[in-house]
């Protein structure tokens, strides 16, 4: 019975685990981030938005996406696990 | 152990000047295999951070490169390309020699200009027709264009322009024609940069 459970079960974590990364895909989304770090910077060129917010966005920015960067090395690695 | 640094790739006499280089260095200077020369200052790394400040000295110097004895043409290399050996670099100019002499002719005496038109916060435009208009007055003053990302909902269009040196101040006059003809938009004009957009040569080996 427990053989039977496993192979029906498979595909539905199967199914989950692919939202997962979908899910992460997008919280981490390192070409969005990568967009609006080229935005602050323009905004600044122009004058739009001042020293001080171009410089405490760009903080940010660089920080998030260094966090992005990561979560994608760790599941192209397959590091990080789908826990139920 | 020290390494090179590679800016770019030139034909013929070497180049070397003092100036504020990537990592605090102080010059650049010319290894060369045959003809073909890397300009190159000294690194410690082989794996340079990318920081706003050598990002920055990093295009100073191929701008100044592309001024040295009467305008040199280089074909600039992308942030971060490292040697651990002369031998090792040479033998990149080697095997890559055929795509940089095929890149040296392609860009020779042109260099690089990039437009950027954003719309006003609360404007509404037809891009097409901002497309089009930019389009008819610069594209047949440009010996080449490449199209660049659209990075914000605000950029109407975004393009580097490969020019002749001959043809820059027909280029700032349309240009700057453009700029009277569209009120509710804004051009970011910059340049002029070594021709990033318009070579395409791998090196395999970085180090």
């Amino acid at each position: 019975m427990f053989v039977l459970d496993d192979l029906l079960l498979r595909p539905f974590v199967g199914i989950v685990d692919a939202l997962h990364t979908m899910a992460l895909d997008e919280l981490y989304d390192i070409e969005a981030l990568e967009d609006e770090r080229k935005e602050n910077q323009l905004l600044y060129e122009l004058g739009e938005r001042s020293e001080d917010e171009y410089r405490r966005r760009k903080e940010e920015l660089e920080a998030e996406l260094e966090i992005a960067r990561e979560v994608h090395d760790h599941l192209r690695s397959g590091k990080i696990e789908v826990k139920s | 152990m020290t390494n090179r640094y590679v800016y770019g790739i030139v034909d013929g006499e070497p180049i070397e000047f003092e100036t504020d280089a990537v990592h605090g260095e102080e010059s650049v200077y010319t290894i060369s295999y045959r003809r073909l020369g890397a300009v190159v200052s000294d690194i410690e790394t082989t794996d340079p951070e990318e920081t706003d400040e050598d990002a920055q000295r990093h295009d100073d110097v191929l701008r100044e490169i592309m001024d040295h004895d009467g305008g040199r043409t280089i074909v600039p290399m992308q942030f971060g390309m490292a040697f651990e050996s002369d031998r090792a670099l040479k033998n990149v100019l080697r095997g890559a020699r055929p795509a940089f002499r095929r890149a040296i002719n392609d860009i020779e005496g042109r260099f690089e200009l990039g437009l950027k038109v954003v719309r006003d916060e609360d404007a509404t435009v037809d891009v097409d027709t901002v497309e089009a208009g930019v389009a008819d007055a610069l594209e047949p003053i440009a010996a080449q264009s490449v199209p660049n990302d659209l990075f914000s909902d605000r950029l109407v269009t975004n393009r580097s322009y490969l020019v002749d040196r001959d043809e820059r101040e027909t280029f700032d006059a349309a240009v700057a024609d453009l700029e009277e003809t569209y009120d509710d938009l804004t051009f970011r004009y910059t340049g002029p940069f070594a021709p990033y957009s318009f070579v395409d040569v791998e090196i395999g080996a970085q180090r």
